[in-house]
């Protein structure tokens, strides 16, 4: 991320594009998770395509729609049609999210919310029985949390006055100096994802250099208070290959780290990709990753740890 | 107490194969067809007819029914069970209570063997007998036609007889109680008698006796008589039983007869020694009050409790082992199972499928408020996890802070192996309500559920839960409509509040609505007060009375308000869709300003037809019960706080308070097929939500739904609630914990009550298109049991189409697409 886009960031409110109360995949226990939006990676597989913009959005579900039209009449840049697939004419609409409000059915969506700290810190803490029966409690997630250094980490610290057990789900691309002081004197638990070990094809694929990812991660494990848990998003052709594995599986092992995650390809992002008007890359695969080459994938990479 | 010995809890070695008496019994009541018993109607009019009322006063003359009965009642052994004793005289029946319910099938005498829906059989014979003797005796003497009388008419019969408004059914509501087995246990029921007779005999000496006095002395009389019956009883059964062993040839057999035999000469007379006299007693005793009392909802109460101290002494004697304690306790539920409801045909579309709910309930803390969970709590939740029965309805009882996690889980377990039970109360909160209501602290600690889930404490508190059954939709389209109800035409029913177009804010259409609940409640609870006074003057308790704290000492029978505890239980029918249609009308007439309340009306009269924009809007953009939305939670709040004050402050013909609550039974099916289109976007003749569940597929956040509900004043919701929520699939050991984790968290939210069904809605459909490939399987209704296939057809639409869960994501599993007519906004 250049400076540029940086100043922007900073300057935006962040926006949350779900709240997922009631989250057992997300850390230990039952969680909310905060989904931020805005995210400094493309990967050509996000399966939340509606974080990586970190602006707001409009989503279109063509099933819901009973052709009211209301849409179109309240629209102030012209930007419904409903000769348009899409309905949305994409580089007109500016996301005011008229048509949203207008619309009796949900079949259009505003995707983006801000909410003031006290408010998420409230909202958050309204699950907190469910956080101590099950010993659980909240991940953030996006996007890209660390974009927002400074509304998560006073999020973080309204929770943690609170006793809150608290997750990160992150790309690893940050700064750390700044990491180390906004955010990690608050959490837990890191998921710490790790795509691509070759720095070029990691850029091919996500848009960025692996760099600083990898010596972030090599760095934080240092760290003796966080416990860190890599994820390797298995992505048939692109991640899920032997190359790949054993280069991952090689690098953490030099970083002493023994456990490692790994998440099935589910082609979700698809849809919502469609829904928000982003084209779907040809070497995105449209099916579920088999349970077996989930499993021989597994096996593999167990082997190769060890 | 806590005490749990038992290595493995889930007593998994026990199975129905090795207890094969349990697995045969079983098969042969899944297999037997229910037929109308007319027994007790015949030996009570008998009575009856022969004893003028001027002859004897009422309490004695019932007594002496009650006696007059039992003492010729076929002591029948129908099949291996360990117990002695049938609630009627026939394999499984259906007793006929003429006071009331037994009149309503006189038109279907010829009809009831071959209708459709759950028939029940009748011979011709004994069609006659009812037909041309019993029958015409009650005719005007049934509680219904006594109080028409004696009242003129009133208003408030006449609006309990358009069914749309409010059921009364006081006859319901005598049995719905949990009686003292403690006192025919410790004691005997000879010492019962004893008792009273030096209390008659203490009366007796003044020679100027007060009409109090005189009251009591007959009270006393009474109990001795109607006691002598449960003793001529069980004397019959043990002769019987002794008779049979005598000619029997198979060892089995002779030897349980010969026990049977022995066991009855001796309970429920004399105190129980062992755990068999003690669990043969307590079913004695529930045989013999159901002469007295209707089959509805007379629950048996803590019986891991009352009866752990003859287990743990037999067990540490060495003469009783887990799997014998298994087969007794097996036995007693079958046992519970040997009668149903006589129910007319066109009551099946409201009650269709309901057992008797006799609810029995385990686990919890004791009096001292300690973890009372003992190896019986896990033996009869083992027992209920294989027998997977209709009856009886089982209830466990949870305190997160003293009951184990361990306990938790293994409810957990047991609902999702039997996919239905047991239900689940929260102790903490329960006793707060129960202590709020003016139960000492002790006794509230000590409460047992009535029928589906009622609370009260065990053999103190006298509550008449289902005294009355209120329609909050009827309550919602008479303010919508100044004071009439499209199901009832033109009529002015309820006073004029005012032309909801001239309201200019939301507040005055509050007001009307709270207005007509005023007018309606009034009149529901007069008809319960007629209805009660008809009671003490014609149809007393003192069979039941004997079996109650504080009756004896008050010289005072239950329906004089004898029990140390009084009250009287109202529950209400579509809470959730009428707190939905309150947010709708506020949001969409004077937040966003869609539409005027013209057009909303015009809208609801066409069903929503050429209003689809509207119709989509307030299905998809107002406010939802069981979501975090602020306008909701208000709403809500205000609704439990309004009925709780209002009714609070009516007190009953016993000196108790009425309380309300929010349970449905069938009825939201039923009501739901009577009502028009609502503001929330319900379409006409649709089935309301059950209980204080959320609108079907409105709620699709399970924390939300769990800390709504959960959240909601328990203190106001006196006479229990029934959360019922489904859960497609619950898999595996982690599923289970967090199935634990979830009920706890909306336990410590506040929750009183929490059950489930686990089954996706594609299983529920397919048992409905099959039934005959289904027939054991068991649903929640909304507090009790009932096979599904046993269901009416719109009670099956309700069960399929309430929102099921993804325990793995807590969110709401989406409706299948090809089903989507079945939902109540399509």
């Amino acid at each position: 991320m250049n400076e540029n886009e940086k100043l922007l960031h900073a300057q935006r409110k962040p926006l949350i594009f779900d709240i997922h109360h009631f989250a057992l995949d997300d850390g230990p226990g039952i969680r909310s998770t905060v989904f931020m939006k805005g995210c400094p990676l493309s990967c050509l597989w996000c399966h939340n395509p509606e974080s990586m913009k970190s602006g707001r959005e409009i989503a279109f579900y063509p099933k819901l729609c009973i052709n009211c039209g209301d849409c179109k009449t309240v629209c102030p840049e012209g930007a419904i049609s409903f000769e348009h697939a899409g309905r949305i004419i994409r580089d007109r609409c500016t996301a005011c999210g008229k048509c949203a409000e207008e619309c009796p059915t949900t079949a259009l969506k505003i995707v983006g919310k801000h909410y003031s700290v006290s408010n998420l810190i409230e909202i958050l803490l309204s699950d907190h029985i469910f956080y101590e029966t099950s010993k659980g409690g909240v991940t953030f997630s996006g996007g890209e949390p660390t974009l927002y250094m400074d509304y998560v980490g006073k999020v973080m610290k309204g929770l943690k006055a609170n006793n809150v057990h608290i997750a990160i789900e992150t790309s690893g691309m940050f700064n750390l100096d700044e990491f180390k002081t906004k955010l990690l004197p608050y959490i837990n638990l890191i998921y710490y994802d790790i795509k691509l070990y070759d720095p070029r094809k990691h850029e091919q694929y996500t848009g960025k250099s692996n760099k600083q990812i990898l010596s972030n991660l090599t760095d934080l494990v240092k760290e003796p208070d966080v416990r860190i848990i890599p994820r390797l998003p298995l992505v048939p052709k692109i991640t899920a290959t032997t190359d790949n594995l054993t280069q991952i599986a090689r690098f953490l092992k030099s970083a002493g780290i023994t456990t490692c995650e790994l998440l099935p390809y589910n082609p979700g992002g698809i849809a919502k990709r469609i829904a928000i008007g982003k084209d779907i890359h040809p070497d995105i695969p449209r099916t579920m990753m088999g349970i077996e080459e989930e499993k021989k994938l597994g096996e593999i990479f167990a082997r190769l740890q060890n | 107490m806590g005490a749990v010995t038992l290595q493995d809890i889930r007593l998994k070695e026990y199975t129905l194969d090795n207890l094969s008496i349990l697995k045969r019994l079983r098969e042969e009541l899944l297999s037997k067809k229910p037929r109308v018993c007319i027994e007790r109607a015949r030996y009570y009019t008998e009575y009856l007819r022969d004893m003028s009322p001027d002859k004897e006063p009422a309490e004695i003359r019932y007594a002496n029914a009650a006696k007059h009965f039992l003492s010729n009642k076929s002591p029948l052994f129908f099949d291996d069970s360990l117990l002695a004793g049938t609630t009627t005289s026939k394999p499984f029946g259906a007793p006929v209570y003429p006071e009331w319910t037994g009149m309503t099938i006189w038109p279907e005498l010829d009809t009831i063997s071959t209708r459709e829906k759950n028939p029940l059989m009748l011979s011709k014979k004994e069609a006659e007998e009812l037909n041309f003797d019993i029958n015409p005796y009650w005719m005007e003497r049934n509680i219904i036609e006594y109080t028409r009388k004696k009242h003129n008419n009133p208003e408030c019969m006449r609006i309990l007889e358009r069914i749309v408004f409010f059921i009364a059914s006081k006859v319901g509501c005598i049995s719905h109680t949990v009686p003292d087995y403690k006192v025919a246990l410790d004691k005997g029921v000879e010492y019962i008698i004893e008792q009273a007779a030096l209390k008659e005999a203490e009366l007796k000496k003044d020679e100027n006796l007060t009409e109090e006095n005189r009251q009591k002395l007959e009270f006393y009389r009474a109990v001795q008589i109607a006691m002598q019956g449960v003793i001529e009883y069980a004397q019959n059964l043990s002769k019987k039983a002794a008779e049979l062993a005598a000619k029997e040839h198979d060892p089995f057999r002779k030897e349980n007869f010969q026990k049977m035999a022995d066991v009855c000469s001796r309970v429920p007379a004399k105190p129980a020694r062992t755990f068999r006299e003690a669990i043969n007693s307590i079913w004695i005793v529930q045989v013999a009050i159901h002469a007295e009392n209707i089959n509805m909802a007379m629950s048996p109460g803590r019986l891991d409790q009352i009866l752990y101290k003859f287990y743990k002494e037999d067990i540490d004697k060495g003469i009783l082992t887990v799997k014998e304690a298994m087969e007794l306790a097996g036995c007693f539920w079958l046992k519970l199972n040997d009668n149903t409801n006589l129910v007319p045909e066109t009551a099946e579309e409201l009650w269709g499928g309901a057992g008797t709910v006799p609810a029995v309930t385990v686990g919890g803390v004791d009096e001292k408020g300690e973890d009372a969970v003992n190896d019986l709590t896990y033996i009869m939740l083992r027992v209920t996890e294989l027998l997977k029965t209709r009856d009886p309805s089982l209830n466990s009882r949870y305190h997160y802070e003293k009951n184990s996690e361990e306990y938790r889980d293994r409810l957990a377990e047991v609902i999702v192996n039997t996919k239905a039970v047991p239900a689940i109360h929260n102790d903490v909160a329960v006793i707060k309500v129960l202590e709020n209501q003016g139960t000492k602290l002790e006794h509230a600690r000590d409460y047992a559920v009535i029928g589906c889930v009622e609370l009260a404490s065990a053999g103190r508190s006298y509550d008449a839960s289902s005294s009355i059954m209120l329609n909050l939709v009827s309550v919602l389209e008479l303010a919508l409509n100044n004071g009439k109800r499209p199901v009832t035409g033109d009529e002015q029913i309820g006073p004029k509040t005012g032309d909801p177009s001239q309201f200019n804010s939301f507040e005055k259409f509050w007001e009307a609505f709270k207005n007509q609940s005023e007018w309606l409640i009034g009149k529901a609870i007069d008809l319960n007060e007629y209805f009660g006074h008809a009671y003490q003057e014609i149809l007393p308790s003192p069979l039941l009375s004997a079996f109650f704290e504080g009756p004896m000492e008050k010289g005072k029978d239950l329906i004089f308000g004898g029990a140390l505890y009084n009250s009287s239980g109202a529950t209400h029918i579509a809470f959730a869709d009428t707190v939905d249609s309150l947010n709708a009308i506020e949001k969409a007439v004077f937040i966003d300003k869609k539409c005027t309340f013209n057009e909303l009306s015009k809208a609801l009269k066409a069903d929503f037809e050429g209003y689809e924009k509207l119709h989509a809007y307030l299905v998809n953009k107002t406010p939802k019960y069981g979501t975090e939305d602020p306008i909701a939670k208000k709403n809500s709040h205000n609704l439990i706080r309004f009925l709780y004050d209002f009714y609070q402050s009516h007190t009953n013909y016993r000196g108790g308070k009425y309380r309300p609550g929010y349970w449905t039974m069938t009825n939201h099916a039923g009501q739901g097929k009577l009502s028009g289109a609502l503001p929330n976007g319900r379409k006409a003749y649709q089935v309301f939500a059950s209980g204080i569940t959320p609108v079907s597929q409105a709620a699709n956040d399970l924390s939300a739904c769990l800390k709504a509900v959960g959240g909601l004043e328990s203190q106001c919701i006196a006479s229990g609630e029934a959360l019922n929520l489904k859960y497609p699939s619950v898999e595996g050991e982690e599923d289970i914990k967090t199935f634990g984790q979830a009920v706890e968290a909306y336990l410590r939210y506040g929750g009183l009550h929490i059950q489930f069904n686990i089954m996706s809605y594609e299983d529920l459909i397919e048992a409905r298109n099959n039934p005959d490939k289904y027939p054991e399987l068991l649903v929640r209704v909304s507090g009790y049991s009932a096979y599904f296939k046993d269901l009416n057809e719109a009670m099956k639409e309700e069960i399929i189409t309430r929102t099921a869960y993804n325990i793995k994501t807590g969110k709401a599993v989406p409706f299948p697409e090809k089903h989507k007519s079945m939902l109540a906004f399509e």
